[in-house]
């Protein structure tokens, strides 16, 4: 009898823990669309999408947000670039062909990548990749650049962690077949073993993506933030969240709301993410 | 060309270290200056503050930059221009890059970066005090006239000597000279709302904490979000006090008596490397509007 009392007191406290975390989300929903949502609808959703000009201190201000918008996407898709062979390649490395001594540093050292706060990368930025960027681009060294192989470089332990462990994940029958019939270990590696870890592997992409896109810290301190469309590879860059970071102290009023705004639109773009995320993983799992 | 660059590296790998060691290895530094000296042919690297920052509406007002043209206002700022969102970031940036220039509050300046004189004069508490030097403003407290006891007696607090104390404290520059003493009136107690200005609410809470060391029955309250949003709530009458990081607009002083409780510079500041010393109002407008790009146009 009271073991059952127990028993049910516990199931409501397990219900409460899960609901808290979906309560959470559902607040977040409502409080950044209730605050976003009617500034975009009386300043108008194409001028605030596909407005080139960001100048919130001018009368009249304007409050287009597609250089931040463009700003994001390349940043996200050079840091794609940077950092997906090398994560891909390493994760390959650690589950077939690393020694067990190797893979005991490595291993450890990838996750403590994962750990470390985006603020100190920023400033291993500043102190390193910042001066090295002045010496050989010129201008502040803070650039789009600089900003993708920092980025490129904190997708890593994402991308290496999960396709380490979908590629660890592939049934041991494909490996030992593919030697059965004669190929060479790294034959079977590549063309058996990593093939039929893919779905894993483009969803560790995918979380990489979303990891730079939401990217904040780091960048402010490395990216120069001039609103303005990114141009070239050597000039600043301010992504949607460095902009609600960079201004959301002094803001007020409609500055402020247009801030919110910022915020509805990286929710989307989050949600768009997530979503193919789990296309992806559905897809994977048939 | 090959040895300036190897100079140049020597010396930002220099810079980063020294930022690193904290200052403990100033010697590398020098003697790569020494060896590189500075290149005025290179492009200036404007940094700015972003857009709602007290100190960059201030800043844009008095140079210039920002052009008013009947109810429209135009914020010209160089769009090249880099933007940190605090005044570390700005000195960092200026003091880790030998072309770029920024601008500061006069209380936060140190020996990192190099203050430029503005048509002759340098930027010092001096300066700001007599009017000379040009880019400054006051931190302006207001209310609407109908001050309670309590109200009256902080404002009066914040006027005397011991107020004015604080302020110089804090890296200001006082708005009163020789003040009176402040003398504290037995019992008093009460509510008091103080709103405005972000950029003066660091010194204000200050000065609320020494007044409630010596009334402790007073209760303030400090609301900080901007000085427009502090002239409005001292108008209406919602707060007692409004403060503001610029002067009041005609139409606030119509309701509003107002005093300043402080004066704050704004310095332009370069790398210690830099050789510019002097930079006139109208050079300052052009670099920051991006008019002048490279540092041997303002050397002509």
């Amino acid at each position: 009898m009271k073991t059952k009392k127990l028993d049910g007191f516990m199931k409501g406290v397990f219900f409460v823990s899960a609901l808290t975390s979906v309560l959470a989300i559902i607040l977040i929903c409502i409080f950044i669309f209730a605050g976003g949502v009617p500034f975009i609808l009386d300043y108008g959703l194409s001028e605030f999408l596909f407005g080139q000009k960001w100048s919130p201190s001018n009368t009249p201000a304007s409050f287009g947000i597609l250089p931040m918008i463009m700003g994001s996407l390349a940043v996200t898709f050079g840091a794609i670039i940077v950092g997906v062979p090398i994560g891909i390649l390493t994760s390959i490395f650690m589950a077939e062909f690393c020694p067990v001594w190797l893979h005991k540093i490595l291993k450890p050292a990838v996750n403590l990548m994962a750990a470390i706060p985006s603020i100190v990368y920023g400033f291993f930025a500043l102190q390193a990749i910042v001066p090295i960027m002045r010496q050989f681009v010129g201008g502040t060294g803070m650039n789009m650049l600089t900003a993708i192989i920092l980025l490129g470089i904190m997708i890593l332990p994402t991308i290496i962690g999960l396709s380490e462990s979908s590629i660890r994940a592939v049934p041991r029958s494909y490996y030992t077949g593919s030697m059965a019939l004669g190929a060479t270990h790294e034959r079977s590696v590549m063309r058996v073993v990593v093939p039929a870890a893919k779905s894993g592997i483009v969803s560790s992409v995918i979380l990489g993506i979303g990891r730079a896109i939401g990217e904040t810290m780091a960048v402010v301190l490395i990216a120069g933030n001039q609103p303005i469309m990114p141009e070239s590879l050597t000039l600043g860059v301010r992504t949607l969240t460095t902009n609600i970071v960079l201004e959301m102290a002094y803001a007020s009023g409609e500055h402020r709301e247009a801030l919110i705004a910022t915020a509805v639109v990286l929710f989307v773009f989050i949600l768009i993410i997530n979503g193919t995320f789990l296309i992806i993983k559905k897809k994977g799992a048939k | 060309m090959t040895i300036t660059k190897l100079s140049k590296l020597t010396l930002t790998m220099g810079v980063g270290l020294t930022l690193a060691a904290c200052g403990a290895d100033s010697g590398s530094t020098d003697s790569s200056k020494d060896a590189g000296g500075f290149d005025a042919s290179q492009t200036i690297n404007v940094i700015s503050r972003e857009d709602g920052s007290g100190t960059r509406g201030a800043f844009t007002e008095i140079t210039g930059v920002l052009v008013k043209d009947g109810d429209n206002e135009t914020d010209n700022t160089y769009s090249a221009a880099t933007i940190q969102n605090s005044t570390s970031g700005v000195m960092t940036t200026v003091a880790g890059d030998p072309t770029s220039i920024g601008y500061i509050s006069l209380g936060s300046l140190d020996d990192s970066v190099k203050a430029v004189n503005i048509e002759g004069i340098e930027a010092t508490a001096e300066t700001v005090q007599d009017n000379s030097y040009a880019i400054a403003r006051p931190f302006n407290l207001a209310h609407n006239g109908e001050l309670s006891e309590v109200a009256q007696d902080f404002w009066s607090y914040i006027m005397s000597a011991e107020g004015q104390e604080i302020v110089v404290g804090e890296g200001y520059v006082e708005a009163v000279t020789d003040a009176p003493a402040y003398e504290a009136t037995d019992g008093m107690s009460g509510k008091i709302s103080v709103v405005g200005s972000t950029s003066v609410t660091p010194v204000m809470e200050v000065l609320v904490e020494g007044y409630t060391a010596l009334n402790p029955d007073v209760t303030i309250d400090v609301t900080s979000n901007g000085s427009s949003a502090g002239m409005t709530a001292a108008m209406d009458g919602s707060a007692d006090i409004g403060m503001a990081s610029r002067e009041l607009k005609d139409e606030e002083l119509e309701v509003l008596t107002a005093e300043p409780i402080a004066i704050d510079g704004i310095a332009v500041i370069v790398n210690t490397e830099n050789s510019i010393e002097d930079l006139t109002m109208e050079q300052v407008k052009q670099i920051f509007t991006g008019e002048v790009t490279t540092w041997d146009e303002i050397a002509k």
